[in-house]
């Protein structure tokens, strides 16, 4: 612990629930420091650990791309632990790094409503647009990529109807 | 806050005190009458209520163009794998923790301006600004090799065709008549086997081919695919043993970068759109972010500054959380 704080009643309160007001000076002003809700926690051995958490997780995310992963033939399983790592590094940051974990009930008055717009935002988006390639403007059919253009494309790839005898462009074939 | 925070205590408050003057009557002379408590509506301190009220909008903000790419990227019928818009894991791994180190120095930062040790506060706050402008730096780079590649978000710069159709070969075509590509590839074809490397010389053979393919009355539509994949081929995808699959991928706009012939990345516009709007949104908090820190290392930074830094910090803290989930969409989907 970094901070030693002067004065006991605000150093050991896990939280400043709603109820119960500090009397702190720090009201009164504008940004002039903070209540002493957190005063007491963090400490930058806390900091550090969290840190070395992110760097742990944010390798993880590579494991889909490991030859261990077992579902290498089903990518809804990597996008979903991709996701879970994500999530987890963002409890984190937003636990310790924003002090939530620490904040009073303040947090869900700001956090619920805030999280479940961006849901409803997101689920209103599918309709509207993710389901708008299914049916599209004769212009756009003509333009777009279809999977037949991909396959097209790395049929062209494979062929390599240009090699040169001498060259050997495909050496480097993955071998799995 | 100033409606529920008006329960001040009366014995100082002449303002408030005729209209509850009846209540409490000894009030004004000092003696010692109910002094309330003062009760903010929420407790925090104002600048930190208005920072969070500003988060929540912005996380609303972020999971709309997230939920908007999430929502094209699987609508899309075709989308294109990480290499084949030539993005790199390592380079946005990287980033993502290079931002993850700012956060954590911002935090010390705070802890050492709480502790009044207002040099170290200056330290670290200089550190968080150094790792932020390495972040830009880096997307920078990052920005510039796609650019290299012909991806552009707009149109009338992007080389990228959705895919190798007539419309495709007609701009090929363009390209090759521009005055300026004619000169340069008459120099080419004159120039003697000895100046040039063996790549060169083999990106020669194959561009004479591909001119041929293209100008050819008789063309067939397998033709037009392999000269997008001469121009630029579609990546090897990502396999274990890391970008080592990626090396017979050297395209004729690598070979000779002066030709920017245009080239085929299926979906890529619709990549490109999206890749530039949500990593520029964030480049552009960022570099908010980096403003907010260039200001605060004019000040002093003890625990009068803490409310300050603690703001600028959590802001700075929701920078890093949007990267968190921009990484794995964008790179390792």
């Amino acid at each position: 612990m970094s901070d030693h704080h002067s004065d006991p009643a605000h150093s050991h309160g896990p939280i400043t629930r709603s109820g119960e007001i500090p009397e702190h000076d720090d009201y009164h002003g504008h940004n002039a420091g903070d209540h002493g809700g957190d005063h007491a926690h963090g400490g930058i051995a806390k900091y550090l650990a969290v840190f070395a958490a992110l760097c742990v997780l944010t390798t993880m995310s590579f494991l889909t791309y490991s030859p261990a992963w077992p579902w290498r033939n089903e990518p809804h399983v990597g996008w979903a632990f991709m996701m879970a790592v994500s999530c987890t590094k963002a409890m984190l940051v937003v636990l310790f790094f924003m002090h939530v974990l620490w904040e009073a009930n303040w947090k869900y008055v700001l956090t619920i409503p805030a999280a479940m717009m961006a849901l409803f935002l997101g689920i209103m988006l599918i309709p509207d647009i993710g389901l708008r390639t299914r049916m599209v403007a004769q212009e756009r059919a003509l333009h777009m990529a279809r999977p037949s253009d991909v396959r097209l494309m790395e049929q062209a790839g494979e062929a390599d109807l240009l090699a040169d005898p001498a060259e050997h462009k495909n050496q480097s074939e993955p071998h799995n | 806050m100033n409606a529920s925070a008006a329960t001040i205590s009366h014995g100082h408050d002449h303002g408030h005190g005729h209209n509850h003057g009846d209540d409490h009557g000894h009030g004004h002379d000092g003696h010692h009458g109910p002094v309330l408590q003062y009760q903010p509506g929420l407790p925090l301190s104002r600048g930190k209520l208005i920072m969070w009220l500003f988060l929540s909008t912005e996380i609303m903000f972020f999971a709309a163009l997230l939920g908007s790419y999430v929502v094209l990227r699987f609508g899309a019928p075709v989308w294109p794998k990480p290499h084949h818009v030539h993005l790199s894991e390592p380079i946005g791994a990287f980033n993502t923790f290079v931002l993850i180190c700012s956060s954590v120095t911002i935090v010390l930062a705070l802890e050492a301006a709480r502790a009044n040790k207002t040099g170290l506060a200056k330290f670290w706050m200089v550190l968080t600004l150094a790792l932020g402008g390495l972040f830009l730096g880096v997307k920078g780079y990052e920005y510039q090799a796609k650019f290299s590649h012909g991806i552009y978000p707009w149109s009338p710069r992007s080389r990228v065709f959705e895919k190798p159709d007539l419309y495709y070969g007609s701009a090929v075509r363009a390209r090759l008549g521009e005055p300026a590509i004619i000169d340069r590839l008459k120099e080419l074809d004159d120039a003697a086997e000895n100046t040039l490397s063996e790549e060169e010389i083999a990106g020669r053979r194959r561009l004479k081919q591909i001119r041929q393919m293209v100008m050819s009355p008789d063309q067939q539509p397998f033709d037009l695919a392999v000269v997008a994949d001469q121009v630029m081929p579609l990546p090897v995808e990502a396999n274990a043993h890391g970008d080592k699959g990626g090396h017979g991928s050297h395209g004729l706009n690598d070979t000779f970068p002066w030709l920017k012939l245009p080239a085929v990345i299926p979906g890529g516009n619709m990549w490109a759109s999206t890749y530039f709007f949500l990593t520029g949104f964030h480049a552009i908090h960022v570099i908010v972010g980096l403003i907010v820190f260039a200001i605060l290392l004019l000040y002093r930074l003890g625990p009068k500054r803490a409310g300050m830094i603690e703001n600028a910090g959590l802001y700075w803290h929701f920078v890093d959380l949007v990267w968190i989930f921009l990484f794995p969409l964008l790179y390792l989907f």
